[in-house]
């Protein structure tokens, strides 16, 4: 079946895979930091998320050696999946903190929102890769990429899960624009976006995450609860300056002021510990694995491969510039973690399989299809 | 794998003309995400180096502490704009998880100085462990001057434990009304769940009873903040950000403080009502159950002992009788006879029975309060002299049903709609109401009790009040009301209240007019029940009534003054003044007292004596 091709091995992406043992080994540390000294039962957070690191890995050798164009054949049956799977967590899933994200899988609870990204990146990427003829797209040909991005997108919505919904929105636009778009299709899908905008938050936003919104724009509406959050979390990044506090020294972080430090706000604790230095280095070395992760979009021979990469990376992307927004204080509290950096099984797969994928279309560079 | 190798050959290729252009956009999506990358790095040198040392010194002096400042409550004041209850600063003690993280040293020592049991303590900090932990637990509300200074002198010894000034009820005129303006309390889980979206936290305070809870959402105004900088022992070192807090609006009542104390006053040491109604408004001016609540007890919290003691009371302190309380209406429910009566045309004004001290029907003797008799006795002398036996002939004659249509239509049998909790709506029975309740035939005889206010008759204070005005005011059933205006913190008048007509009285003004008439009698004339209520240069008509309470055989022989309380008659007494011109309605019940001549008219008298001090004519000694 699989005949090992010694190509392969000359063209192996050890780049990605280096930088991601790095981000993994920043990731630990700082989970480690952000729980210590506290001993809560069971096994510590650190210790999860390596696991789910070993896990990832071997998602990742699984995807790598397989071709990744097999994925437009088994596209459409992995998108019904996926989405039944949604409706699943939707129906009968686990209820935590008011929202049904969840099924029990037996040894890890999964979010098949973390998984349904990538899948409406793959769907996508099957879609345009063979409907593309180069002149742009026009509203009648965008019909069925919108319907596929709706469906799983209003089921998430539905948990209500708004971060991971509106992460699909971003796919899909990201997606489309980089395939061309005609003008007059781009100006359409404006002004509807610009319409839909008042509807969706009277209609579709929830009290809380409007709310939340408001507390952003305004954040003396209400200091008590998600205004405090944002305030906390800019005393632990500012009071980091330039080298930092040192190592389990950030006091923000273990005083318990900070909500989610582990998960959503886990940037907050690196910056206060690390500084600004420490900081910008983080982000070089996190930016680089997605500029790299770019470049191989142009590495890629045949369309589909590009647009893999097109859509892995904005899917990394827009998370780890929202979460870093939102943990500076920049943008409305949304929950959003930071890809391979949050504490979270379902998220931190999702990566990793995304990750398998610029690998496996990267080292198959020179395997000109046909 | 052809399966494969098909898929894959309709994948586009791409040409080299086709890679220039995709390796185009490829770099301008390197370029936006460079500009997104630079827009977060500028936001990390913001913070940390431009603004670093700010945030340094909030985290180093290590804590922002947000504080509630708690909106001062609106004032509920009287008809005349007089302040009953306002606001004073209560020194609380409150503690604080995150500034001392294990509380029992602090308790141990806190339960010293003040006296308090250590289990109580520790209840309030647990029943709070859901809070966020930089969020003040209330331990004890309202502590003394020399509590207050021993604490600010040992804080050292006290970590986590402040003392927090906290707007309060000011309570003007003690007890004064407190039925009616009810009570605040520490918000409890189920209320803190329904008011969720409105700013409510634990530890608030919230009206937990009559206008105070009814018109909480006027009354409490909106809370303010300050992000407080506090040092490692939570001592404030300067403010961050605030905003002011609030005012709630303030309450105008219809109640005129000297009626309602004057009516408190002669109350004093009885169980019972006082109602005194606007009659052409249905505003009341005193609504008065006695002996009020202490509201001292129920800051901070009643304790079970003290609610026990008062369960076991035998004045009933909880009930509110002025709308709670039911009692048979007596001789006060000939009103609603004699209205019967005429309007059905079974009598008129000229129709005369014979009172032999009873009448002998159905195989028993129904006895008249006169055992004399009252002789041969029309209408007017009947009410005046509220003869049973006349009545008796009237209720036989009318039957059950007709008599329970003209008591609904002045509004006996329904809650009065007045804008309280838990009023009772009284009883007036019917035959199918018997029926139905005890599935048994209505007996003629039963008639006889019904039509002099016993048997199945119940009624509250405030619905005998109500009818009362309603057959001086032209026959008009107004909604009772308590709130004349609700103003803004300046004074402003948000909403005027109107007075809301909710009925109509069946029969005609001048039957009205021919009942009035033996009414005023009662008061004015030799052998009237009421002559205690006459007032000097007012004419006052009113109704006696003295409820019969079910009492064992073996009491029947004793007379009533020696009998024990619990067996004693209620005493009611109805009236309105001035005759000519009704303006007020005054109605009095004291519980298990006597007869309402003697005992319900006085009071009654000394309420009127009130609201026409200034128009009396002052008897001159000759």
């Amino acid at each position: 079946m699989f005949r090992f091709d010694r190509r392969l091995l000359q063209h192996f992406d050890w780049i990605i895979l280096i930088w991601l043992a790095l981000i993994a080994t920043m990731c630990l540390m700082n989970l480690y930091s952000a729980v210590y000294p506290d001993k809560p039962p069971g096994t510590p957070v650190y210790i999860k998320q390596l696991y789910y690191f070993i896990m990832g890995m071997g998602l990742v050798l699984a995807i790598i050696s397989m071709d990744y164009r097999v994925f437009m054949t088994w596209n459409y049956p992995i998108y019904v999946i996926i989405c039944l799977m949604l409706l699943y967590a939707l129906l009968f899933g686990k209820n935590l903190s008011g929202a049904q994200r969840w099924i029990n899988l037996g040894f890890i609870n999964l979010q098949p929102s973390e998984p349904a990204k990538l899948v409406l990146v793959i769907t996508l990427a099957s879609f345009y890769s063979r409907k593309d003829t180069g002149k742009g797209f026009t509203l009648k040909e965008l019909a069925v990429p919108i319907a596929l991005t709706a469906l799983p997108f209003l089921l998430i919505l539905k948990q209500p899960d708004l971060g991971t919904a509106l992460m699909l929105g971003f796919i899909f636009v990201s997606m489309t624009l980089f395939v061309k778009l005609k003008w007059q299709t781009l100006n359409i899908l404006l002004a509807v976006c610009a319409s839909l905008i008042p509807i969706a938050w009277k209609f579709i936003l929830k009290p809380y995450q409007r709310q939340r919104i408001e507390t952003f724009l305004n954040p003396e509406a209400d200091p008590l609860k998600t205004g405090y959050h944002i305030m906390q979390s800019k005393i632990a990044v500012g009071s980091g300056l330039t080298f930092g506090k040192g190592y389990l020294e950030g006091t923000q972080g273990h005083l318990d002021f900070l909500p989610e430090r582990h998960t959503d706000f886990a940037f907050s604790i690196w910056a206060e510990e690390f500084g600004f230095v420490g900081s910008a280095l983080f982000l070089s070395i996190y930016f680089f694995l997605i500029l790299w992760g770019l470049n191989s979009a142009v590495s890629s021979r045949d369309k589909f491969g590009t647009l893999l990469c097109i859509g892995v990376v904005s899917l990394i992307f827009w998370q780890a510039f929202i979460n870093l927004a939102m943990v500076m204080g920049l943008l409305p509290v949304v929950g959003m973690p930071l890809p391979l950096f949050s504490y979270g099984g379902s998220s931190l797969l999702t990566t990793m399989a995304g990750m398998g994928i610029l690998i496996s279309v990267r080292m198959r560079r020179y395997q000109v299809p046909g | 794998m052809p399966r494969i190798r098909r898929a894959v050959e309709k994948i586009h290729k791409i040409d080299e003309e086709e890679l220039i252009i995709l390796k185009k956009r490829v770099d301008i999506a390197t370029a936006v995400i460079i500009v997104f990358i630079a827009i977060l790095i500028a936001r990390l040198w913001f913070l940390q180096i431009k603004k670093g040392e700010e945030y340094v010194k909030l985290s180093e002096n290590n804590r922002i502490r947000i504080q509630q400042i708690q909106a001062p409550r609106g004032n509920i004041l009287d008809r005349f704009g007089r302040v009953i209850i306002t606001n004073r600063p209560y020194f609380n003690l409150v503690w604080t998880k995150e500034d001392a993280p294990n509380p029992d040293e602090v308790v141990k020592r806190l339960s010293q100085i003040l006296g308090e049991d250590i289990s109580m303590l520790l209840s309030s900090i647990r029943e709070a462990s859901g809070q966020p932990r930089y969020m003040p637990i209330l331990l004890k509300e309202d502590i003394d001057w020399k509590t207050l200074v021993y604490i600010e002198n040992h804080h050292f010894e006290l970590p986590g434990v402040r003392v927090e000034v906290m707007p309060s009820r000011d309570y003007l005129y003690g007890n004064m009304a407190s039925h009616l303006i009810g009570y605040l309390g520490q918000i409890n889980k189920e209320e803190l769940e329904a008011l969720k979206q409105k700013k409510y936290q634990g530890g608030d305070l919230i009206g937990k009873m009559g206008i105070e809870k009814l018109f909480e959402q006027q009354l409490h105004g909106e809370k303010g903040y300050r992000y407080l900088e506090v040092d490692v022992l939570g001592f404030e070192q300067q403010i961050l950000q605030h905003q002011d807090p609030l005012p709630g609006n303030d309450l105008q009542l219809t109640i005129d403080i000297d009626l309602q104390q004057t009516a408190e006053k002669a109350m004093e040491g009885l169980g019972g009502a006082v109602v005194a109604m606007e009659v052409n408004t249905g505003k009341l001016l005193a609504l008065a159950s006695s002996p009020p609540l202490r509201l001292d007890e129920f800051i901070g919290g009643i304790s079970t002992k003290v609610w026990q003691e008062h369960l076991n009371d035998p004045l009933h302190p909880l009930i509110d009788k002025t709308i709670q309380g039911q009692y048979p209406p007596g001789s006060t429910y000939k009103i609603v006879t004699a209205l019967a009566g005429l309007g059905e045309r079974i009598i008129t004004p000229e129709t005369v029975f014979y009172c032999n001290g009873g009448l002998n029907i159905y195989n028993r003797r129904y006895g008249c309060w006169k055992t004399a008799g009252h002789g041969a006795i029309s209408l007017q002398r009947a009410l005046a002299e509220s003869c049973d036996v006349y009545f008796y002939q009237v209720g036989i004659r009318v039957g059950v049903d007709k008599l329970a249509v003209y008591a609904e239509s002045l509004g006996l049998n329904q809650q009065t709609g007045i804008d309280l909790e838990h009023e009772k709506p009284g009883l007036i029975p019917t035959s199918a109401w018997k029926k139905k309740k005890k599935n048994e035939r209505w007996q003629d005889g039963e008639t006889l009790s019904i039509a002099i206010g016993q048997g199945f008759d119940l009624a509250t204070p405030l619905q005998i009040c109500r009818m009362t005005a309603g057959l001086v005011n032209g026959g008009k059933l107004y909604k009772p009301q308590i709130i004349e205006e609700i103003k803004n913190p300046e004074g402003a008048t948000l909403e005027k209240i109107q007075p809301v007509l909710l009925g109509t009285v069946q029969g005609s003004e001048h039957n009205r007019n021919l009942i009035i008439k033996g009414l005023i009698d009662a008061v004015n004339t030799r052998h009237g029940t009421a002559g205690s209520a006459k007032l000097p240069g007012i004419t006052v008509g009113g109704k006696t009534g003295t409820a019969q309470v079910v009492r064992m055989a073996k009491f029947k022989s004793i007379p009533e003054s020696q009998l024990p309380r619990k067996y004693k008659d209620h005493a009611w007494f109805t009236c309105f003044a001035p005759a000519e011109k009704p303006e007020i309605a005054v109605t009095v019940l004291v519980e298990h007292s006597g007869h309402g001549g003697s005992v319900a008219a006085p009071i009654a008298k000394q309420v009127l004596q009130e609201y026409f001090k200034d128009r009396l004519v002052v008897e001159t000694e000759p």
